[in-house]
């Protein structure tokens, strides 16, 4: 055996990493880098598709600072994202803390049962909402019409459209999450749990000071995910409001509005500028769930 | 045992799928290409069309191949052409709105070859009706040749309206048609029949009714317009009709099950009805044949328009697809052939209940000819009547955007009404209308006056505000 050979194989041992990187490496570059290099640049362009561009500096960001449409799809997704993770996150850490206990039978059932909304897809809740919701006929407004006695034609509907997303985001989502829960539930130290009860912590205190405390990570990842995921709400109502923003944009939110500027009026420098918006929020999100995590942890 | 060398027995399987069907598709013949492809988005129109491009195939060159998409899908097809050359067809039927996008960018960027001069040469700008060009016009050009005109009338009950003894003859002006109608509400029950189908969540119906009136949101210079009087009088009085005290109107959908039930149980009395949609109560609500007429809108004032328009579709020529001059006169030999010959004017209102623009067929007998779902009237020759008559409109990218903001206007006064936060106040709703227009009138114009592309449309813009805030409305 040569002197080279081992030398060979050590370049060999350190390049064989990078080498089985650079599929991927390519890839994220090209459809995930490059476009968002691209998008940087036509946020600061106006545009007729690619072809026809001028720049404009920041126009497209102050314009959007002094867009009201822009700010009443902000206040709705914003909303959405209130009521899905206050309402919807507490719903699934409930039902993740019923089946936890001892005395439920079938546990495993309605826990698939209960996560069985989240493998229908989007477009079909789209639909089944859209006909539940329906005037006149659907099954909500007549179920509310035999309740209140208004007439058939009571536009609630109109009024309260973020009501019918929230509604329908929950019945999909709740059960998705609340198998986080469960998982990180199972995890809980079963000692910690028995110590506290005999030290005569009551239930409550046993969540707030026992169980929260070993979720945490868990409970994080789920409340950071939940909310990017309702900041970048689409699908649901551009198919329940037939790619509109509803009667009076009341269902318009940030990605719809993104998309319409977008891909319906060719503008993607202000479609950019909008989607650079969002990702700035998201990302100051993302570091302040950073920030405290570490904090408690260090704590 | 076997050995299979470095790899599971799945993975060869993997392998080997992937090395025969690499194999097949090689060995696949490709689709014969055609000489040109044509888009259209509705059925009815692929069928009427076939036994004439068959025709044109057999003794014509190019050979077209037509192929029926659904509209949203050819209008991303169409943008992502104009924006960044990918494949589309030679010839492209297109819906008003997907075209108004084409419109957006500087004139030399639209997509379309530009007709005016051909059309010009040709005599077609006075052989078809004239506003049925708007739509497809860009600051003076002409982008498609028309495919129709469709004028609005009004779709009543007339076994309903009859047994009550109303005669529609006297109706002239909305303001006769709420008094003559009234009592036949009454009649079907409080809350239970009302006179007339539309709702202020639907920016088509309160489009017709602004364009009867001679209202625009976007006017013929690109100039946003929603802050107008005509625009406060519809807005007002659309507003009565949805949540006044006198309420005459109700949300009976088209295109859904929940309005036909509705329609057919005579919960509603009138709809209104472009040429196109006689058609589609025809396939949808065949239990209404015998039991419904026809008459024209009822106008804004004595002797105004009796008409407005609704919908619309072109037959344009991608300029990728006019490579030379020769090519374009190929692919435009068709497309009039099409579109100008007798044969299809006829099929389409055979088919579709839809009158041609070309105003030269006009006096065919086909339209003279009673239709039994209409109760033996000729709906043909009603809407050709009418025809000279449809407003022009607007072909702005921003008309879309427009609509939305004036029909949010719409919707704020009616639930303010409806809330009682305005107390049918006559003043209060006049006043408050105004201040929506001009909210209205203010988002659509920043969003405007940003379109470096267009910017005629802001300077004409801000024209118009400066007229508005200086004479106090126009």
């Amino acid at each position: 055996m040569s002197a080279a050979q081992p030398m060979h194989n050590r370049v060999r041992a350190s390049l064989a990493p990078y080498g089985l990187l650079l599929p991927f490496a390519v890839l994220f570059g090209l459809f995930t880098l490059y476009p968002l290099a691209r998008s940087l640049v036509l946020a600061f362009q106006q545009t007729f598709g690619p072809e026809a561009t001028r720049y404009v500096g920041l126009a497209n960001f102050a314009a959007l600072l002094k867009d009201s449409l822009f700010w009443v799809a902000v206040r709705n997704t914003v909303l959405y994202t209130l009521g899905s993770v206050l309402i919807q996150l507490p719903l699934a850490m409930i039902l993740a803390l019923a089946l936890q206990s001892k005395g439920v039978r079938g546990k495993s059932f309605f826990r698939m049962l209960l996560f069985a909304p989240a493998t229908v897809g989007v477009a079909y809740a789209a639909i089944m909402f859209g006909v539940m919701f329906e005037k006149q006929t659907g099954l909500i407004n007549q179920l509310l019409q035999s309740v209140t006695g208004r007439g058939l034609d009571f536009p609630w509907q109109q009024e309260h459209v973020l009501w019918m997303l929230i509604l329908a985001s929950l019945w999909m989502f709740t059960g998705f999450n609340m198998i986080f829960f469960s998982a990180a539930l199972a995890n809980v130290r079963e000692e910690l749990v028995e110590a506290s009860t005999l030290d005569g912590a009551s239930a409550w205190q046993r969540f707030v000071h026992v169980i929260v405390p070993e979720i945490r990570p868990v409970a994080g990842f789920v409340v950071l995910m939940s909310v990017i995921g309702s900041l970048q709400l689409f699908e649901l109502p551009y198919l329940i409001l037939n790619n509109s923003g509803g009667p009076d944009n009341r269902g318009l939110t940030i990605i719809t509005y993104l998309y319409q500027n977008g891909f319906e009026n060719g503008d993607l420098g202000y479609a950019s500028a909008v989607g650079w918006m969002l990702a700035t929020v998201l990302i100051l999100i993302a570091a302040a769930q950073r920030v405290i995590a570490a904090r408690r942890s260090v704590a | 045992m076997l050995s299979l060398g470095p790899f599971s027995p799945g993975a060869w399987l993997i392998i080997a799928s992937a090395v025969v069907s690499a194999v097949l598709l090689a060995m696949a013949k490709p689709p014969a290409k055609s000489e040109a492809t044509m888009w259209t988005f509705a059925r009815m129109h692929a069928l009427m069309y076939e036994p004439l491009v068959a025709d044109w195939n057999k003794h014509n060159s190019p050979k077209v191949e037509m192929l029926q998409l659904g509209l949203p899908a050819i209008e991303r097809r169409m943008l992502a052409s104009f924006f960044s050359g990918t494949p589309c067809a030679d010839l492209m039927e297109v819906e008003r709105r997907a075209v108004a996008r084409a419109f957006a960018g500087p004139i030399e960027s639209v997509g379309f070859v530009d007709l005016t001069d051909r059309l010009n040469r040709d005599g077609l700008l006075e052989k078809i009706n004239g506003p049925s060009f708007s739509p497809w016009s860009s600051r003076g050009r002409v982008f498609g040749l028309p495919h129709d005109v469709h004028p609005v009338m009004l779709g009543y009950r007339a076994d309903i309206v009859e047994a009550a003894g109303i005669d529609v003859a006297k109706i002239e002006t909305w303001d006769d048609f709420e008094r003559v109608m009234r009592p036949l509400q009454e009649m079907g029950g409080k809350g239970e029949r009302f006179a007339l189908s539309m709702w202020e969540t639907h920016g088509d119906h309160l489009e017709v009714l602004i364009l009867q009136a001679g209202g625009t949101l976007i006017d013929e210079q690109g100039a946003v317009t929603i802050d107008s009087e005509i625009n406060r009088r519809v807005l007002v009085r659309v507003s009565d009709w949805c949540a006044g005290p006198d309420r005459i109107a109700m949300d009976a959908p088209n295109f859904t099950a929940s309005g036909n039930q509705l329609k057919v149980a005579g919960k509603v009395i009138c709809a209104f009805m472009p040429d196109w949609m006689g058609d589609v109560w025809k396939h949808e609500m065949p239990e209404l044949a015998g039991k419904v007429k026809l008459m024209p809108l009822p106008a804004w004032e004595k002797g105004g328009r009796r008409t407005s328009v609704w919908g619309g579709t072109m037959l344009g020529i991608p300029k990728a697809a006019a490579t030379s001059p020769e090519r374009f006169e190929q692919l435009y030999a068709f497309a009039s052939h099409l579109y100008l010959s007798q044969e299809v004017a006829r099929e389409l209102y055979r088919k579709g209940g839809i009158i041609t623009p070309v105003k030269t067929f006009w006096n065919d007998p086909i339209y003279d000819q009673p239709d039994e779902y209409f109760c033996g009237q000729a709906p043909g020759r009603s809407y050709i009547n009418l025809a000279g008559d449809v407003p022009l409109r607007s072909s702005s990218p921003f008309n879309a955007r427009a609509l939305d903001h004036i029909t949010s206007a719409l919707v704020r006064l009616c639930e303010e009404r409806r809330s009682g936060a305005l107390a049918q106040d006559a003043a209060k709703i006049e006043t408050r209308a105004a201040e929506l227009l001009k909210l209205a009138q203010a988002q659509m114009q920043s969003k405007a006056e940003r379109n470096v592309f267009l910017s005629h449309a802001a300077e004409a813009s801000a024209g118009h505000s400066a007229g508005v805030s200086e004479g106090g409305g126009r």
